[in-house]
């Protein structure tokens, strides 16, 4: 019997009883509906953290400060009652209050630590920019930028490209508000200059930066409120902030970023070799882990939801397969006297378990499609829950998902057919055609 | 007659059951069907007559004794081989008809090409043939079920040719069918043995079906007790079913590997 054969007739013994077979592909719906919206969502919040985090530095970005500063850090946290941690007790051999700079000594050593890139560090420098504005508008706008961390930094953008770190003119990338304040679109403003006005506190002379706009960042949650610029306006900003200071203070440093291979070490063994030298390091990871783990933990509650949903519907497939086998006692005598194999029994039986799984993935995977795009779409729309970003879709469906979603309960739908086909190829034909 | 039998039948056995819930169905039968012949089994219900045509049409295997078809030992023989030799070289027809009955008659008639794996169009054009020759290729598209008996049982006789068997079993053929219904399909099944010289062997217990065959074996209690051959059959060598020697090819039943 050819394969194709068997397979028709195993789609045309489901519409025999359709009912039934509505049934069964109904419960195996419910288990793929979930198990792939669950997946789309998981795909979804990871794209978009994974976006985040390039945009941040990406997965070898490491933000150095002191040891002091950090706990400094946590103490203030502690003292401000964020967080569940006791009050810290004052010790006077810490600088327990304020930002403790790093030393010459420590920035030599951290780029020698081996799995560091040394050459990859900037120092982290706060930008004081008095306003912005541009030809098109009289009007000026506070505004808060830095220089892009360093590493394979990919910030995710609407309109134009990423910055060109090395360049020798002023590039900024900047978030959408200030577009469109500025007069523009995302369509026009990208290889135009905007004005960057840096007030000398003493001489109350205003100076001048004009920088190009190469990139609008799309909105997230990671670099809320901060556009990038490239080093040498940074560099330059900073030169003018700090033109009075005495140079001791001048070049204090307070927190460097660095690029490590996290391809050969992990972020906890360059944390550590940082601890022995009075450094602390944090990852991307580190700063919007908690967010991760969080959808992490419901997705796979709901996945877990999704497996048990399928197992029911395992239950179901047995039960449907049952009791076609009985009712097709007399056929499938039939068909064995007439020279039907044991083997090929089992295979129609098992095809009709599979194809009750296919469709049931199928639709499943449809409705959640069909769904995922109108809440995306929804959530996306004025006034909606994601407006703000407009790069993140909650549910987003990847082909290797729904492959393998739909390979998955096809395969469980098999398993659940053995039984009853196995009982239907150990049929004899004689005892089966007798069978009232 | 000089002839290898078609089938040959040495001592069969037949038991159900074991110890003292054990029946013996069968106790020994020894017979030889010849090609073109036309054969009644005849008996009363638990006679072993629906056993004996079991064994006979490869269904069940014996307890004891030895089957041979055009010579060949077919407890040698593997399952796949004898569901290729079912499928090729039997026909069936059933007193209770065994039809899809959802299914269409085309469909029905088709079943057994579709076991055996033939294109679409060759196994559509050989079951229209079928049907011709039960006067149903009319009916090709309708429902089985919306068939009458006799109709029925002809698209089952259509069913049990399609394959241009060598030998159709027909258990009771007419057992559920009034009697001028049950002659037409009597004339259809004598008909194939005389035209295409188509091994026919009928399992019955009615009388009248059995003297309009060939040879008639009457079985009791799982023994042959009677074996008669009709008068005019081999007399003057002018049997249609028989005429045609040349052109009957032997069933192969070589075990391909």
């Amino acid at each position: 019997m050819k394969i194709l054969d068997i397979i028709k007739d195993a789609n045309a013994n489901l519409l025999r009883n359709k009912l039934r077979s509505f049934l069964t592909i109904l419960a195996i719906f419910i288990g793929s509906f979930s198990i792939i919206s669950t997946s789309a969502i998981q795909a979804g919040v990871n794209n978009f953290i994974d976006s985040q985090v390039d945009s941040y530095g990406g997965e070898g970005y490491l933000a150095v400060v002191s040891k002091d500063s950090f706990d400094a850090l946590e103490g203030l946290q502690g003292a401000m009652g964020s967080g569940n941690k006791e009050p810290i007790e004052y010790n006077p051999d810490k600088i327990q209050t304020g930002m403790s700079p790093i030393t010459e000594e420590q920035i030599e050593k951290l780029k020698k630590i081996e799995g560091i890139d040394g050459d990859s560090m900037v120092e982290q420098k706060t930008l004081s920019i008095t306003y912005v504005t541009s030809e098109k508008t009289d009007k000026k706008y506070l505004i808060s930028a830095e220089a892009l961390p360093p590493g394979n930094v990919n910030v995710d953008v609407v309109a134009g490209d990423q910055l060109d770190l090395r360049a020798d003119e002023y590039q900024i990338q900047l978030e959408q508000k200030y577009v469109d304040a500025l007069g523009y679109t995302n369509e026009n403003i990208v290889g135009e200059k905007i004005q960057l006005v840096v007030l000398d506190e003493y001489t109350h002379v205003e100076k001048t930066f004009d920088a190009k706009v190469v990139g609008v960042i799309a909105p997230g949650v990671v670099s809320m409120g901060q556009q990038y610029t490239n080093n040498k306006l940074a560099d330059d900003i900073y030169d003018e902030n700090t033109k009075y200071y005495p140079d001791e203070v001048k070049n204090q440093t307070f927190a460097v970023a660095v690029n490590f291979d996290f391809e050969k070490y992990s972020a906890d063994d360059i944390k550590e070799k940082l601890e022995d030298i009075g450094l602390s390091g944090m990852t991307v990871e580190d700063i919007i882990g908690t967010i991760k783990t969080f959808f992490d933990v419901i997705l796979t509650v709901f996945k877990i939801f999704g497996f048990i949903a399928l197992l029911a519907a395992a239950i179901g497939i047995i039960n449907t397969l049952f009791m076609s086998v009985q009712e097709r006692t007399r056929e499938i005598g039939l068909d064995k006297a007439l020279g039907m194999s044991s083997h090929h029994v089992f295979m129609s039986f098992s095809l009709e378990a599979i194809s009750l799984g296919f469709w049931g993935s199928v639709f499943g995977i449809t409705v959640s499609m069909i769904l995922g795009n109108l809440v995306n779409a929804a959530f996306h729309a004025e006034g909606g829950f994601l407006e703000a970003f407009p790069t993140f879709n909650l549910a987003t469906y990847t082909i290797p998902d729904i492959i393998s979603v739909t390979i998955l309960i096809m395969i469980i739908a098999f398993l659940a057919g053995t039984l009853p086909a196995r009982r239907a190829s150990h049929k004899n034909p004689i005892d089966a055609l007798r069978y009232e | 007659m000089s002839k290898r039998p078609l089938l040959s039948v040495r001592d069969l056995h037949k038991a159900y059951g074991k110890r003292d819930a054990k029946f013996e169905a069968l106790r020994g039968i020894s017979l030889d069907i010849y090609e073109g012949e036309s054969v009644a089994i005849i008996g009363k219900s638990g006679s072993g007559k629906s056993t004996l045509m079991h064994l006979l049409a490869l269904l069940d295997k014996p307890t004891e004794g030895t089957i041979k078809l055009s010579g060949k030992d077919t407890s040698k023989l593997r399952q796949r081989k004898l569901n290729e030799l079912r499928n090729k070289e039997f026909g069936f027809v059933f007193q209770s008809f065994f039809m899809n009955s959802n299914d269409t008659v085309l469909n029905n008639v088709i079943l057994p090409l579709k076991i055996a794996g033939i294109g679409y169009r060759e196994r559509r054009r050989r079951a229209m043939e079928a049907l011709k020759v039960v006067e149903l290729d009319d009916k090709a598209k309708n429902k089985a079920n919306d068939l009458s008996g006799g109709q029925k049982q002809r698209v089952c006789i259509a069913r049990a040719i399609v394959n241009n068997p060598k030998i159709v079993f027909a258990d009771e053929p007419t057992g559920n069918l009034d009697s001028a219904t049950g002659e037409r399909i009597e004339k259809l099944l004598f008909g194939l043995n005389e035209k295409k010289g188509i091994t026919l062997i009928i399992v019955t217990h009615d009388q009248d079906l059995a003297d309009k065959c060939n040879r008639q074996i009457h079985i009791a209690d799982g023994k042959i007790f009677e074996e008669s051959i009709r008068e005019d059959f081999d007399g003057d060598g002018d049997n249609d079913g028989m005429r045609d020697q040349n052109n009957i090819h032997h069933i192969d039943i070589e075990e391909e590997d």
